[in-house]
């Protein structure tokens, strides 16, 4: 699957594009992981934008699960922003809206994130 | 193609050779044949003897008998230097080709210096220093042996890991037969209630299940679950589950209570954080009341005996195993005569074709709702079938997995 990496200040936005299937989750996780924890000084927060998410099945789920969990032990902010409708579903029904929030956008997902800081 | 003039005694020569001659000479230097290493040992010594012959040689004043017997033993050597050659060229399959690579064309200058220059000529006797050229042979003739070992070395290896793979697919198949065995075979005895069931696996070994739990009291617990990924791991994982809800189903009889007690104990033995979506329900037989928590799995559908289909909606919880302490409400759905219940994971309804399309849960409902009044069995089949043609050749990305009920007569 395609990823794209953008740093703008502190807060690193990903944006995935295509299907999170069982064989693109090991690499979509391993990313992530570098993003949360790579070189260099960790960003404050680490938001994923769904726009070009078309698909996520149950090994993508574990992706950001296991993400998350990094995420919170490194202290840093980690959400999701502008899901489409099915894959919006797939986290609301498996219940991981819950425990990663889920944003309409990057702007309100950035504003979120700065205020969680404050 | 007609050959280049002076190789053309070459040719006859070889076209006077019969298939026998080729077959005594792979005695001697087929990679296989019997004596090929005494031979292959014999020539290297006479290199080694014959450049330290040609030293020898050099050296000024040498008494006259060491010097015939190096003119013999130089006369012997080359004998069977040109009956190597000739070996070579006889048990080559294109001669062409070996007459003219390296190692050919080495072996011939190896020996004609000999040749040209007679028994002694001395005004060519600088062209003897070309015999030294037989260093060469010596480097040919090692290659030749790395070579041979390192393809041996390598057909022994190809072997090992044949041999290593063919034991790993017996016993994935044990393990995958293991697997199905833990499924229910076949659906508690009720008046009342039918059921039938599918699994679909993806891989070898899948990560879904379901299960039928006997409790007090005549109620039966319906389970469909899904692991997160597939293959071994997600098989170990499912068997945990399934261990864990069937035992705890009996002691926990409100379902939302059992799951949130298997989600405990799966999160206390998770060591690779996978998870699992679960559906379970309790339906009581007697009066048709179906209680039911939803762990992050796809709601069913209930197919109404007149045919419009309902989901089981309801707010859930999270997946099991992801994270402990989470609270799964039990909500609770009257079943009519006639009704069916239908179970799914999303192996159903994310099935892909080859245009990359979904499935999709309208389809699925589509069949419920057009084919449900048959037997459990017969809609099990039903679906199973229309999902794999809409998928056509399109590879199965998930496992597939279907448990359809039907209570009280239609």
């Amino acid at each position: 699957m395609n990823l794209q990496i953008e740093a703008m200040g502190d807060v690193t936005f990903v944006e995935p594009a295509g299907r999170l299937d069982f064989d693109a989750a090991t690499g979509f996780q391993e990313a992530l992981e570098r993003t949360l924890g790579g070189a260099g000084k960790p960003p404050a927060a680490v938001i994923i934008d769904g726009t070009r998410l078309d698909y996520v099945s149950s090994a993508g789920l574990r992706a950001f699960l296991l993400a998350a969990r990094s995420a919170q032990r490194a202290g840093i902010v980690f959400a999701l922003c502008a899901l489409q409708p099915a894959v919006r579903e797939v986290f609301e029904l498996s219940g991981f809206s819950r425990i990663i929030p889920v944003h309409a956008d990057r702007a309100s997902a950035l504003a979120q994130a700065q205020q969680g800081r404050t | 193609m007609t050959l280049p003039l002076p190789l053309t005694p070459v040719r006859r020569l070889t076209e006077l050779v019969s298939a026998k001659t080729r077959g005594f000479a792979e005695l001697l230097i087929g990679s296989r044949g019997p004596y090929a290493r005494a031979f292959e040992s014999l020539i290297l010594a006479l290199v080694i003897f014959s450049i330290a012959s040609i030293g020898v040689e050099s050296i000024p004043g040498l008494p006259d008998w060491v010097r015939r017997t190096l003119y013999v033993a130089e006369i012997a050597t080359v004998a069977i230097f040109t009956f190597e050659y000739l070996l070579r060229i006889v048990a080559a399959r294109n001669k062409f080709a070996f007459i003219f690579s390296y190692q050919g064309v080495i072996d011939l200058l190896a020996i004609a210096p000999f040749y040209l220059l007679g028994f002694d000529a001395r005004w060519l006797r600088a062209l003897r220093l070309l015999r030294l050229l037989r260093v060469l042979k010596l480097q040919t003739h090692f290659l030749e042996t790395v070579v041979e070992e390192r393809t041996r070395e390598l057909a022994e290896k190809n072997a090992a890991l044949e041999k290593a793979q063919a034991q790993l697919k017996a016993e994935l198949e044990v393990a995958r037969a293991l697997q199905l065995a833990i499924l229910p075979a076949a659906f508690p005895a009720r008046s009342g209630c039918e059921a039938a069931a599918r699994m679909i696996p993806a891989t070898t070994m899948g990560g879904d299940f379901y299960d039928y739990i006997e409790l007090p009291d005549g109620q039966i617990g319906l389970v469909i679950a899904d692991v997160s990924g597939h293959g071994v791991p997600a098989a170990f994982f499912m068997a945990v589950a399934r261990t864990n809800l069937h035992e705890l189903a009996a002691h926990h009889l409100d379902p939302g209570e059992c799951l949130a007690q298997t989600n405990d104990a799966l999160c206390a033995q998770n060591p690779l954080d996978l998870f699992v979506t679960v559906f379970y329900c309790v339906l009581d037989p007697k009066s048709g009341v179906l209680r039911y928590a939803n762990g992050g799995h796809n709601p069913p559908y209930i197919r109404r005996a007149a045919g419009p289909i309902e989901t089981l909606r309801g707010a859930g919880g999270l997946v099991l195993g992801a994270m402990s302490g989470g609270r799964y409400p039990t909500h609770t759905v009257q079943l009519l005569s006639g009704d069916r219940l239908v179970l799914f994971t999303d192996g159903v309804t994310e099935a892909f074709n080859a245009a990359d399309e979904l499935y999709g849960a309208q389809r699925l409902a589509d069949e419920v709702h057009v084919h449900g009044g048959g037997t459990p069995a017969a809609l099990v089949e039903r679906i199973c079938q229309s999902v794999t043609n809409f998928a056509g050749t399109a590879p199965q990305s998930d496992d597939i997995t279907l448990t359809v009920l039907t209570w009280g007569t239609p």
